[in-house]
């Protein structure tokens, strides 16, 4: 039992003071999309920015599901963010064990170059990108984008993970060592269970840069079988108008799986910390 | 773990000790040789995606720099002479000017933000994985929805801040965010700031919580404040997550266009021009992909030297 | 030790295990060096209303079925509005562009003249033989060194959208000259709420089109015929931009928000009853019809009033193109053809509500048209308009200019920065001159 001091209880009030700040600052932006789709056309384009719609409709959400294959949208987006965030992992983890703890040469300049990657702008690499995606046949189809995907989220997943490997106590390991397991079998046993919120980190971020990504998703897929959630939405521009309600429906309903998903792995992963005996 | 009660010195080297990143030593039976058999073994397949998707492309970039070229047509090598032109424009310093201020004031409020947050929702709470997950909603959006929304937000006359702010009479006249010079940059950095503040968070929150609890109850009973304590233990723990977040964010911040693109296309007169989105006008717009891929590697050199530097005491191999 | 060996053994196998299924099917896809499976593929930007997309969408495939093909032998995408530039231009370098697909202005220009599209001169002649033919002012976008590169699809004549219950409130016309018009905008607009004039001034391509527009009618113009000579810096065009400077600093006819407008800034205003006058493609017209009846039945369509150089309508064309990297180049002609033929065409056009404009002249025959007061100046306008590169024609040039928004950075320059109009003017004129000089030289 801690005695609260004075700096403590102190920090505790500024603590709470910001963090409702902060959770008005970043809900707000979000009421308002929520609020958008709800609204009639007319209530869009109105005067006011009402707040809570005059005459809530679920006319934005209906089109989308009746005249759009959202729904198959959902399922391809699904599908390769899934798959991106567990190559990712596997990636990631092999990679950051490789450069947190095993000694060769060249360790430091592929960990740079892992980061260099991102110095170029998808912006401008999908024009080259595109050729080799055509000459390799994986235009409109899944595993194309997945790949595509995995060149931008395994540099961040390795980098993340090396940082958090190299915080696990390297005696831990050594005494595995020393009892006869295998240094992959050391990565597996000891340093993941320990990097568990490391890992639920580089899972939510890639499952969500791979869920949210804009411009590959739409130059590198055309069919509506391939075609994921992002691309349906830029759908809802059409020349210089845009329909808000469907619009902001779909981003509405796109945002919710990043965020159950948060909130499911992140009970599991405190769950893994205690159980792992990190804070025991 | 024992820790020394004599002396607060001795303590705060047995806890840097335990925290500084490091690579495990060789261990005597093991050579290096094999190591490194093992390392590029399981760096294979990243290697080959990373080759596929990102390297081969880039070097394509870079060839494209030194071509004139623009779409469909074939590409004739002219040197520097895209860098020349680019350097020549008027607009090169004001782009420059603002990609700085863009990216340093952006990451910089992000991290400040970022590690509060992280600290608060370490603290013991009811409803704290709630508030988390409420926290994480903004990463949860692709960029270019978030920056329609803003852009909605700050519309002059049915924009939901000016409306706010005229119903609460805390203002009398409607202020054009966007279109007003002086707070155009600042409107796009907060929307910046909105979005990317999460990633900080979550990562730094991740690293708070991977602290063992012992080590500020031990740091607690040697008579460390609370202060004292984030220093001495939080801090040094975190440095390589810091340095991590940093580096990748501040990457990411420069070289993305989507805000700017949605919010502001660079303007009003050219305030919030920055490379990235001045290499997407080029290139697509103008079909001149020899410039726009100069462009867009302009701020390379600045950006290597901050990657170099920021990774070089993370990559330090041995301590001792 | 024995130990340690066989995990690097094990691991090594695995590496290249790892390494030759990662690779493997690749190399086996690329031996199947098979014929592009599609024999015809038809890229379909989103048209105004999901009638006119689901009718494109039903002739595609007749057409196609006529033709013998089988469905799955086609490829119909629909390409975003936002994207279309990006992935056309990856197809282009890829080598794969699609067969037939929708371009802009000087789109056909751009890629005719560098020969990827297939020459449709025999198409367009004979469309212009039909009975009263098409307006001809839509062949400057198609016609690259004398032959036509492009198949004409839809003109889009820029009108002045304006409110007739305002005007009708305020006892006054349409006005005839910019002098009159600024007036009339005086009196019916009620800031904040409600502005007269929203003309576009942000870095958008609405601004181009909009201020150029208003330069015209003072006499200014961006080149001349000869496609070469740049004539920005000429008095006229800074007259029109001190006119403009002037709407926006002294009468305060402009939203201020305006600056910041990207293209749905002004069918924005204009739709939420923000703005009164608004220059823009009958897209806010075509909105109106399907949204908005009440805001439809008191809008005006009105060529533009003029300055003392006259009135200019300013027109864009929309055309199909058909690329030659297509195998089967017959059926993409097949097709834009037959999508072409009057009474297809007329179909399509009355589903999009107004917002697609006949290039056939007999089409305005129909009631469609002859029964709405509305569009009674279309025909004048469609025949007499010009393209934005007045007096050019719209050459890869032009559409650079539009494309790295030249003119809406001269007009900030006047509008934020608060510089002189000939300064800007000079800006721009440099700009344009050395954009021509390029594209002229290559």
């Amino acid at each position: 039992m801690r005695t609260k001091s004075g700096t403590q209880r102190l920090l505790r009030w500024v603590g709470n003071g910001l963090l409702v700040v902060m959770l008005v600052w970043t809900l707000v932006p979000f009421y308002w999309m929520i609020a958008t789709s709800l609204k009639k056309d007319k209530e869009i384009y109105g005067f006011e920015a009402t707040l809570i719609p005059r005459h809530p409709t679920l006319d934005g959400y209906r089109l989308l599901f009746v005249k759009t294959p959202f729904v198959k949208y959902v399922r391809n987006s699904t599908i390769i963010a899934v798959a991106t965030t567990v190559a990712s992992l596997v990636l990631g983890c092999l990679g950051a064990y490789a450069l947190a703890r095993l000694r060769f040469p060249g360790r430091k300049t592929i960990a740079r170059g892992l980061v260099f990657t991102y110095l170029v702008p998808p912006s401008l690499l999908f024009i080259p990108l595109f050729a080799v995606m055509s000459t390799l046949r994986l235009i409109d189809t899944y595993h194309g984008l997945v790949l595509a995907y995995l060149g931008f989220t395994v540099p961040f997943s390795t980098w993340l993970l090396m940082g958090y490997f190299r915080s696990v106590p390297v005696e831990l390991e050594e005494a595995a060592l020393v009892d006869g397991c295998s240094r992959l079998g050391t990565l597996v046993r000891i340093i993941l269970p320990m990097a568990l919120p490391a890992l639920a980190v580089v899972a939510f971020f890639a499952f969500t840069q791979a869920w949210n990504e804009f411009l590959y998703a739409q130059v590198f897929v055309s069919s509506n079988e391939v075609r994921t959630v992002t691309a349906g939405i830029s759908l809802f521009i059409v020349e210089d108008v845009f329909f808000w309600g469907p619009m902001m429906g779909a981003a509405v309903l796109s945002a919710l799986p990043p965020v159950i998903l948060y909130l499911i792995f992140q009970r599991w992963v405190v769950k893994g910390l205690t159980v792992g005996g990190v804070k025991g | 773990m024992a820790v020394p009660a004599d002396s607060t010195e001795a303590y705060r080297e047995s806890i840097l000790v335990g925290a500084r990143p490091r690579v495990a030593a060789p261990i005597g039976r093991l050579q290096l040789g094999s190591e490194t058999a093992l390392a590029y073994g399981i760096l294979t397949p990243t290697f080959l995606v990373i080759l596929g998707m990102v390297a081969y492309p880039f070097f394509i970039g870079i060839y494209l720099s030194l071509q004139n070229k623009m779409v469909g047509a074939p590409g004739r090598f002219v040197g520097l002479q895209n860098y020349l032109e680019l350097f020549r424009n008027d607009l090169f310093a004001r782009t420059v000017y603002n990609s700085i201020v863009y990216t340093a004031v952006a990451v910089a409020i992000k991290f400040v933000l970022g590690l509060a947050m992280a600290l608060i929702l370490d603290q013991e709470r009811r409803f704290n994985n709630f508030f988390r997950t409420l926290l994480f909603v903004p990463w949860a959006m692709p960029v270019v929805i978030v920056s329609l929304n803003w852009r909605w937000i700050f519309d002059d006359l049915s924009g939901f801040l000016n409306n706010f702010l005229i119903t609460f009479h805390l203002t009398n006249n409607i202020i054009s965010w966007l279109s007003d010079p002086s707070l155009a940059m600042g409107c796009v950095i907060a929307v910046v700031v909105w979005a990317g503040t999460p990633f900080y968070t979550m990562t730094f929150l991740a690293g708070l919580q991977a602290i063992p609890r012992e080590l500020y109850e031990a740091a607690e009973i040697d008579g460390a404040s609370i202060i004292q304590q984030f220093f001495y233990v939080t801090i040094p723990r975190l440095r390589t997550i810091f340095l991590t977040t940093i580096m990748l964010s501040t990457i990411w911040t420069a070289t993305n266009l989507q805000f700017v693109y949605i919010l502001t296309k660079g303007g009003p007169a050219g305030r919030t021009e920055i490379f990235p989105h001045l290499s997407y006008t080029l290139a697509l717009g103008a079909f001149r992909l020899g410039m726009g891929a100069a462009v867009s590697l302009i701020l390379f050199p600045l950006l290597v030297l901050l990657i170099i530097f920021l990774t070089r005491r993370m990559l330090r191999p041995v301590d001792e | 030790m024995a130990d340690v060996r066989v995990t690097r053994r094990q691991v090594l196998k695995v590496a290249a295990a790892t390494g030759i299924a990662t690779t493997s099917p690749w190399w086996l896809v690329n031996k199947s060096h098979a014929q592009r499976a599609k024999k015809l593929i038809f890229w379909q930007l989103p048209n105004f209303t999901p009638i006119a997309d689901s009718l494109q969408k039903e002739q595609v495939y007749e057409f196609a079925k006529s033709a013998g093909l089988k469905d799955e032998e086609v490829e119909f995408s629909v390409v975003g509005n936002d994207v279309w530039i990006q992935k056309l231009s990856a197809a282009i370098e890829a080598g794969n562009p699609p067969d037939v697909m929708r371009l802009f202005e000087s789109n056909v220009q751009f890629f005719g003249s560098q020969g990827h599209l297939v020459d449709m001169t025999d198409t367009v002649d004979r469309m212009r033989k039909e009975p009263q033919g098409i307006f001809e002012a839509t062949l400057t976008a198609v016609r690259v060194n004398g032959r036509f590169m492009g198949v004409p699809l839809a003109v889009n004549p820029w009108p002045m959208h304006a409110r007739l219950d305002l005007l009708e409130k305020a006892k006054v016309d349409y006005p005839k000259t910019w002098d009159e018009f600024i007036e009339t905008s005086k009196k019916i607009q009620e800031p904040p709420r409600l502005f007269a004039f929203g003309i576009c001034v942000g870095v958008t391509y609405d601004t181009t089109n909009n201020v150029t527009n208003l330069l015209w009618c003072y006499g200014g113009k961006t080149v001349e015929a000869d496609n070469k000579t740049v004539v920005l810096n000429s008095p006229e065009n800074a007259a029109g931009l001190k006119v403009l400077e002037a709407m926006f600093k002294t009468h305060k006819i402009i939203p201020p928000g305006s600056i910041s407008w990207d293209d749905s800034g002004n069918n924005k205003a204009y739709q939420s009853r923000q703005a009164a006058f608004v220059m823009n493609p009958t897209s806010i017209y075509a909105y109106l019809d399907g949204n908005d009846k009440d805001l439809q039945k008191v809008t005006g369509l009105f060529p533009v009033p003029a300055g003392p150089k006259g009135s200019l309508t300013q027109i864009d064309t929309w055309s199909l193109a058909l690329f030659k990297k297509s195998p089967y180049p017959e059926l993409g002609k097949g097709l834009i053809e037959y999508m072409l033929r009057p009474d297809n065409y007329d179909r399509i056009v009355q589903s999009t509500g107004g917002r697609w404009v006949p290039v056939y002249k007999r089409l305005f025959d129909s009631p469609f048209w002859k029964e709405k007061p509305v569009f009674k100046y279309f025909i004048q306008m469609a025949e007499q308009g010009v393209p934005l590169s007045y007096a050019g024609s719209p050459t890869p040039a032009a559409g650079e200019v539009l494309n790295t928004h030249v003119i809406p950075k001269a007009v900030q320059r006047v509008l934020v920065d608060n510089w002189p109009a000939e300064k800007a003017r000079e800006e721009a004129h440099k700009a344009v001159a050395e954009i021509y000089a390029r594209h002229n030289k290559g």
